[in-house]
């Protein structure tokens, strides 16, 4: 069974990490997975898009394919207005609603879950740094992609001990916001 | 046996480099190449190599090719623009045959064009680097795992014919990050090809005094073996000479060597240049190479699923490109052919040379933009 993931925002905000880590997570369990990154050239401020693709069997092209994303979460509107049309019909979307505007139409054609994601780092975590752990949390907590636990241990992998605190934290609140929201992901 | 690591296309290529004995490294970073230096950097003064970032890309290279005249295996890495900026060298690589590998990892051209884009729009620029006759070497990653097994194989064709190699990624399968699977290390190093050297009398010694269609026999420089190394064209031990004769050979030599050789042996080594998909039953045939490989496979899988069966040939060897099986293509397929690729149909052109006939169909892309398995379904549907 194929999923693709789609996060989008801004460079700059570490969207790629979370995208290595479940990408990484998925081979450590004996599966494949793929992680592409779209962006500008701006160094800051561009829209970025990373896809993720995860399945049992191999994936040979690395993009996702447009109107087959499940889960798309967003903390630009940039981005979120140029990638939303390859979320299928009825996925679901993440979305910090302090600076992304889902329209009323988008509301009907998608499951749209409003967690204020920026605000869950800087304020609850203490760190702004940790915003791609709470948002790799809620992406996991939502679609069950992947076992919890050991995408917990990649992502500490791959982060620097001295903030192994602070992302733990960052991937409980995810976790904990994202329970609270109701939304799981059609099997 | 075999290795299973996560990593991306550019720093699998920097560990092939290494794996395969380069010890050099002279580059300047540019998007989407810069980690294969970063990787390089990290790996070389490990093993005792050196990785150097010069004031520019003319540097990178000419530091490549000083130390590769040592005997030290050498490579570089860039994009496009960098490429254009290292033409006069890789003619010197050519003209005085010094081994050297040149990864470039293809953006959005021409000039500075899409930096952060996927681009395959280098293929004729590969071809014809530099001015001048040239006879290329180039190969084409399709995939993480030949993003090192062909680096592997980019440094020892580079030694056994004497020539600067291209190894080609692109944006994509550069950046791309997931699974790969590489052969063990003993088996790496037990295909590894070290150029040949002279061991008679210095005083006998000719580094240029070779028969047609043989690469020269370059001594590393500073063990006691005198030789001169120019731009120029040259005779049996390196001086300029305008003799007439001497630089017809020169030219038919060095183009032989890599042309002639090639199709005189299907090929320049014993390794696949190609590979053909599901081709045993197929009716209709996709072309592809590289990252758009990777979509095209996808292509012909959901193709089939709908009953049409659909093959895939890529391309792995581009230059000198394998045309006795382009050629069978061509003769089983007629105008039942699709070539996709990310430019306006530079090898498009290639395989409408070989296969002597324009009627086959192209999708080309040149905005930046991956040409996803979908378009490829829909274009092949309107062929049949």
């Amino acid at each position: 069974m194929r999923h693709t993931l789609r996060f989008t925002g801004v460079g700059g905000q570490g969207v790629l990490l979370a995208g290595e880590i479940m990408a990484a997570c998925k081979i450590k369990e004996g599966g494949f997975g793929l992680k592409t990154a779209t962006y500008t050239s701006q160094v800051r401020g561009g829209p970025t898009v990373v896809d993720i693709t995860l399945d049992d069997e191999e994936i040979r092209y690395p993009y996702a394919n447009e109107g087959e994303i499940d889960f798309m979460l967003s903390v630009a509107d940039v981005s979120y207005q140029s990638f939303k049309k390859g979320v299928k019909p009825g996925g679901v979307i993440v979305v910090d609603p302090n600076l992304v505007h889902p329209t009323d139409e988008d509301r009907q054609t998608w499951s749209i879950v409003e967690i204020p994601i920026i605000t869950i780092a800087k304020e609850e975590v203490g760190n702004v740094i940790t915003q791609s752990v709470v948002a790799m949390a809620i992406a996991n907590q939502i679609t069950s992609v992947l076992n919890p636990e050991s995408l917990k241990e990649v992502m500490l992998s791959k982060v620097p001990k001295k903030v192994h605190e602070a992302n733990l934290k960052a991937w409980e609140l995810g976790v904990k916001y994202a329970i609270e929201s109701g939304i799981t992901l059609a099997a | 046996m075999s290795r299973i690591v996560i990593s991306t296309g550019n720093e699998l290529a920097a560990k092939a480099a290494v794996d395969a004995g380069a010890r050099f490294f002279g580059g300047y970073p540019i998007t989407p190449s810069s980690e294969v230096m970063h990787e390089a950097s990290d790996l070389l003064p490990a093993v005792g190599g050196v990785a150097i970032q010069m004031e520019d890309e003319i540097g990178g290279i000419s530091a490549a090719l000083g130390a590769s005249m040592t005997g030290t295996k050498s490579f570089t890495a860039t994009s496009g623009p960098g490429i254009s900026l290292k033409a006069e060298q890789i003619g010197l690589g050519f003209i005085a045959e010094i081994p050297l590998v040149i990864i470039n990892v293809m953006r959005g051209g021409p000039s500075t064009g899409l930096p952060t884009r996927v681009s395959q729009a280098d293929i004729g620029q590969a071809k014809y680097p530099s001015h001048g006759d040239y006879a290329s070497i180039t190969l084409c990653a399709g995939s993480l795992t030949e993003c090192y097994t062909q680096t592997v194989r980019a440094f020892n064709l580079a030694e056994k014919y004497m020539t600067p190699v291209f190894m080609l990624l692109d944006e994509t399968i550069g950046h791309m990050h997931g699974k790969a699977e590489l052969p063990d290390l003993e088996e790496v190093e037990a295909s590894i090809v070290n150029r040949a050297t002279f061991d008679g009398a210095p005083e006998d010694y000719r580094p240029y005094d070779v028969p047609m269609n043989q690469p020269a026999v370059l001594n590393p420089m500073f063990e006691g073996y005198r030789y001169h190394i120019t731009g120029l064209h040259h005779g049996p031990t390196g001086f300029p000479t305008e003799d007439a004769e001497q630089c017809e050979f020169n030219i038919e030599r060095l183009t032989g060597k890599i042309n002639t050789v090639a199709a005189q042996n299907d090929g320049l080594d014993d390794l696949p240049d190609y590979e053909e998909v599901l081709m045993d039953d197929a009716e209709v045939c996709i072309i592809a190479y590289g990252s758009i490989a990777l979509g095209a496979f996808e292509a012909v899988q959901k193709l089939r699923a709908e009953g049409i069966k659909a093959g895939l040939f890529r391309p792995i060897m581009m230059w000198p490109s394998p045309e006795a099986a382009i050629r069978k293509i061509g003769e089983r397929f007629g105008d039942k052919i699709m070539v996709t690729e990310l430019n306006m149909g530079q090898y498009s052109t290639e395989i409408e040379r070989i296969v002597r006939r324009n009627d086959f169909t192209r999708l080309l892309k040149a905005n930046g933009r991956p040409i996803a398995p979908a378009e490829m379904v829909a274009k092949v549907k309107e062929m049949m």
